[in-house]
């Protein structure tokens, strides 16, 4: 009951941060964006064809209405037809969405996990030369560019010219199998390019928890350093380690995904929301925009909710 | 004093301890050698900075390392060599035969574990108790130590806690395996005056109920003189008094110690911040004088004081040791008051 | 008078210090060689005296490497080394704009509302930061570059309107904790101005941490502009490592892989070796940091 007021309260409190992302958003694309007005016509139109078009595509109408348009639309998710295809933009969501989330879950999971575990193996030899390894393999993993990663791994791992285990690129999923052969480059690729940060990150937080007066005194209650490390320092550094990755899951699913998706020819939102950058598709790109919005206010309740499980001290409020 | 024949609980011996820092390697203890008995209470005294700490966390093994180490010397506790004990044995004695607890009530508890949980995985560890055991014997330490309503208490996380009561959750957690030798690093520093007063007597009276040797770090000397049998007077990283607590608030043989003692008010109704201000700067422990550490600020420093260093040696017919080329006389104790 | 000289002095040791514990740290200095030396490579070309050819049509089609062609040439027979030297100019051009305009802007908004925390001002400047964060990346930077008409600093623009909230997070949090230090207070107290109080006594004393994330956001803006050219939404005319990757996307696939292997060393060893360089100016400035 208490976490249900709670989220309501933090949901409208969430309000101007949507009206902040969609507002700029929307001027920025809708208000100077390209003007769909003369692909949309035939040849020589005439001042009233233009008129019609420019009134279906509301053009006509006022700054405000069409923006106020935009947010009932965010409100009731219906964005109306795509510009390109005429599709339903709420059909292509629903349809691209569970695509990315596929795509990225094994990349993003596998990424914070291996993450997690090299930085405590560098946090437990603290400068040891096995810390010295892993801090120096992150650095040159941060180095090498996502791109760079993504086609080494497509030639080494699905070319002909390299092992050829995997399919070159696309997406056609029959089986279990075929799901396991399509994500994995594409998996392996994200992963390599999270480590080095995430390794980074979370050996900081851990290494800084380390110091804390808590831990000299299970040192002096004979705490062994393993327990140590597994109870009492990772349960210490979940706030920020929770952070960090509710926080990336809504710039994974738009962002992350956008690149590879393109990259290997994958229909998820990545793949849609690239191909309406590149057309103009205003109805599909609006409709992202508010949804990353909605997406990053939702990922801040729940780690609210997540910080309140771990960290006694925090009281919803 | 018949106990002293016996041999000592812990004996610290010509201990050095280095940290390497930024700007060069700084010698945090010196030398130091003292012994503690079983069953009493010595009180360890001196400004801040001058290795007090630093002395208690080298009898667990804890000194930070890097940056720490210890260069030389021994510790034996029970007859046992500890430096250079290996970790794993090391532990079996840490929060079992030897506790400690630290200055920052606020912090030194892990704030995201109940005292309960904190408090058994002491036990279970150390006594192999079950966790319903465990949580019984603690509840039953938390009583002991004066906390009111422990059986709820126990389920309850340090932010719930007053300092004071905080406290005495470490003291509770430190006896709860009833160790030989409990050292408290400015247990009531950060606690406000009656709390100071409470916690101390807790202290006192588990001592005697527990039957250990307690190692009280203070830079409070009315703290020393309230609990303590005996007190040793650290400055700038060595010994420079190790005197029975009668005789040294007779007739402090030191020069420091003398200072610290004039320069205590005479009528106190509060207990002192910080330890009485002696006129002169403590030295660099990065630029130390050749000679006596203190020499720039004694009355009663000459050429021999700069150049050599004084050695801590028995300071007449007493156990009491001195580290000066021109002590004080001592008086017949119980001839001031 | 007395507190700016207390606030000089602190200043000049931890600079001093840092030089010195720079200049001590082998893998910093040696990471300072390399990006001096990419430094020198983009004047050359800046100043017209290297990569002069990368648009020539000179060779025939992907001929291998050769005393002309060192990394042999492209799908239309240009010099693919003539091509990744010139990039190296494109690199720093996008990383020293970006750098030196996010992290100032960062510096002056994160001061503001640092120095406002509290109040209203602050809270604005939060919701703008937080907004910002929160449009998608590549989504923003198409945006502006409609919204610029295709202007070539588009990218720029679009980029530095976005990594200055990194910087200015830094220097709010600094900045609150400076605020109620004993100088500042001495300084309100005389009546020097709040603007004052920000440029002159508490802006000055986070320039160690600006340093720092100048050179994060340097390896930030190199990264993003390849990514961003290979989609199409950066770099246009001239040339760029991401415009040479995607040139080379479709030559992999017939087995040529020069293109791609020249633009991936190049700015791989630029990039590694500025990360390098910020973590030896980070060890050696940020007290903060734990290693
Ligand atoms: N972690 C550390 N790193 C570097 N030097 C230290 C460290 N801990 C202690 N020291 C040095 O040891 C000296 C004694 O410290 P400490 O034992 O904490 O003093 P105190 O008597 O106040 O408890 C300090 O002055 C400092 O120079
Ligand atoms: S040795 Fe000399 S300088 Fe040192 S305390 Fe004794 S008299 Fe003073
Ligand atoms: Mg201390």
């Amino acid at each position: 009951m208490e976490i249900l007021q709670y989220s309501i309260r933090k949901l409208f409190s969430g309000i101007p941060l949507i009206l902040g992302v969609t507002l700029i958003s929307f001027v920025l694309m809708v208000y100077f964006g390209p003007d769909k007005t003369y692909e949309l016509l035939g040849k020589n139109p005439t001042p009233e064809e233009i008129a019609e078009v420019r009134s279906q595509l509301g053009y006509d109408q006022p700054f405000v209405v069409r923006y106020v348009d935009y947010l009932r639309e965010l409100a009731t998710l219906d964005f109306g037809n795509s510009d390109s295809t005429g599709e339903r933009v709420d059909a292509l969501l629903a349809r691209t969405i569970p695509v990315s989330l596929a795509l990225t879950a094994p990349g993003f999971v596998l990424g914070n996990a291996l993450g997690i575990l090299l930085a405590l193996f560098a946090a437990y030899y603290r400068s040891t030369w096995v810390d010295k390894t892993i801090m120096a393999s992150a650095v040159i993993g941060m180095s090498i560019s996502f791109l760079i990663v993504i086609i080494a791994f497509q030639i080494i791992f699905a070319s002909s010219y390299g092992l050829g285990w995997f399919p070159v690129r696309g997406w056609s999923i029959g089986s279990i199998g075929d799901y396991f052969s399509y994500v994995a480059v594409p998996t392996m690729a994200t992963v390599f390019v999270a480590l080095g940060y995430n390794t980074r990150f979370y050996r900081s937080v851990l290494v800084e928890e380390m110091t804390r007066d808590h831990v000299r005194t299970a040192k002096a209650f004979g705490v062994p350093p393993s327990k140590l490390f597994y109870k009492n320092i990772l349960k210490n550094s979940l706030i920020p380690i929770i952070t960090r990755i509710v926080f990336s899951i809504p710039l994974v699913i738009i962002s992350g995904s956008l690149l590879i998706e393109s990259y290997f020819g994958i229909p998820g939102v990545g793949k849609i929301t690239y191909d309406a950058i590149i057309s103009g598709d205003q109805p599909v790109l609006k409709a992202v925009v508010g949804l990353t919005a909605i997406l990053f206010v939702l990922a801040q309740l729940l780690t609210d909710i997540m910080y309140r499980a771990v960290d006694p001290r925090i009281t919803l409020k | 004093m018949a106990e002293d024949k016996k041999p000592p609980l812990l004996s610290v011996q010509n201990l050095i301890i280095e940290f390497a820092t930024e700007n060069g390697v700084v010698r945090a203890t010196d030398n130091i050698s003292f012994d503690i008995f079983a069953n009493e209470t010595v009180g360890i005294v001196g400004e801040s900075g001058c290795g007090k700490t630093v002395t208690g966390l080298s009898i667990l093994g804890l000194i930070p390392s890097p940056p720490g180490r210890i260069v030389g010397g021994s510790i034996t506790f029970m007859g046992r060599e500890l430096v250079g004990l290996p970790e794993e044995e090391m532990r079996k004695i840490r929060g079992c035969h030897i506790s400690m607890i630290f200055q920052e009530p606020m912090t030194a508890l892990n704030p995201v574990f109940s005292i309960g949980n904190q408090m058994t995985d002491v036990l279970i560890r150390h006594h192999g108790l079950t966790r319903r055991q465990a949580r019984d014997s603690a509840i039953e330490m938390l009583a002991k130590v004066g906390i009111p309503a422990p059986a709820k208490r126990i389920d309850e996380y340090p932010h719930q806690l007053s300092g004071g009561m905080r406290q005495r959750v470490m003291i509770a957690m430190a006896l709860s395996c009833d160790p030989k030798l409990l050292i408290a690093d400015e247990p009531t520093t950060a606690l406000d005056v009656t709390t100071q007063a409470q916690v101390l007597e807790q202290i006192s009276k588990l001592q005697a109920e527990f039957h250990m040797a307690v190692v009280l770090i203070t830079h409070d000397l009315g703290v020393v003189a309230e609990t303590c049998r005996r007190a040793i007077v650290m400055y700038c990283g060595r010994i420079v008094e190790n005197a029975s607590i009668e005789h040294l608030f007779a007739s402090p043989r030191h020069p420091y110690a003398k200072g610290l003692l004039d320069s205590i008010p005479q009528i106190r109704s509060q207990r002192l911040e910080e330890l009485p201000i002696i006129p002169g700067r403590v030295p660099d422990l990065l630029q130390l004088p050749p000679g006596c550490r203190f020499a720039d600020r004694c009355p009663r420093a000459d050429g021999l004081c700069s150049e050599q260093i004084p050695k801590l040696a028995p300071s007449g017919t007493h156990a009491d040791r001195v580290a000066c080329h021109h002590p004080y006389p001592a008086v017949q104790a119980g001839s001031a008051s | 008078m007395n507190t700016v000289a207390i606030t000089t002095v602190r200043r000049e040791s931890l600079w001093s210090k840092a030089f010195y514990k720079f200049s001590r740290d082998r893998t910093g200095m040696i990471s300072l060689v390399f990006v001096l030396f990419y430094m020198l490579i983009a004047f050359g070309v800046t100043l017209g005296w290297l990569a002069t050819d990368w648009s020539d049509v000179q060779g025939g089609k992907w001929e291998g490497m050769s005393t002309t062609y060192w990394f042999g040439t492209n799908m239309i027979g240009q010099d693919i080394f003539s091509r990744a030297i010139y990039s190296t100019k494109t690199a720093f051009e996008v990383g020293l704009v970006v750098a030196l305009i996010a992290t100032a802007v960062g510096a002056v908004i994160g001061a503001i509302s640092g120095f406002f925390s509290g109040t209203w001002i602050d809270e604005v400047l939060l919701w703008l930061m937080g907004v910002l964060d929160s449009i998608p990346f590549y989504l923003f930077v198409a945006a502006i570059v409609f919204a610029m008409q295709e202007s070539p600093y588009a990218m720029h623009v679009a980029m530095i309107s976005t990594f200055w909230t990194g910087s200015s997070r830094l220097v709010r949090g600094e900045v609150i904790k400076l605020r109620g230090l004993e100088y500042v207070e001495a300084a309100h107290a005389i009546g020097v101005s709040e603007l004052g109080i920000i440029f002159r006594h508490i802006l000055p004393n986070t320039t160690h941490i600006l340093l720092v994330q100048a050179t994060i956001t340097f390896v930030a803006a190199i990264k993003s502009e390849v990514i961003l050219s290979f989609l199409g939404l950066g770099v246009k005319d001239g040339m760029s490592w991401g415009l040479m990757i995607a040139e080379s996307s479709q030559e992999v696939m017939a087995g040529f892989f020069n293109n791609f292997l020249a633009a991936s060393v190049l700015m791989f060893g630029l990039v590694m070796a500025f990360n390098m360089f910020s973590d030896a100016l980070q060890d050696a400035l940020d007290p903060r940091k734990v290693s």
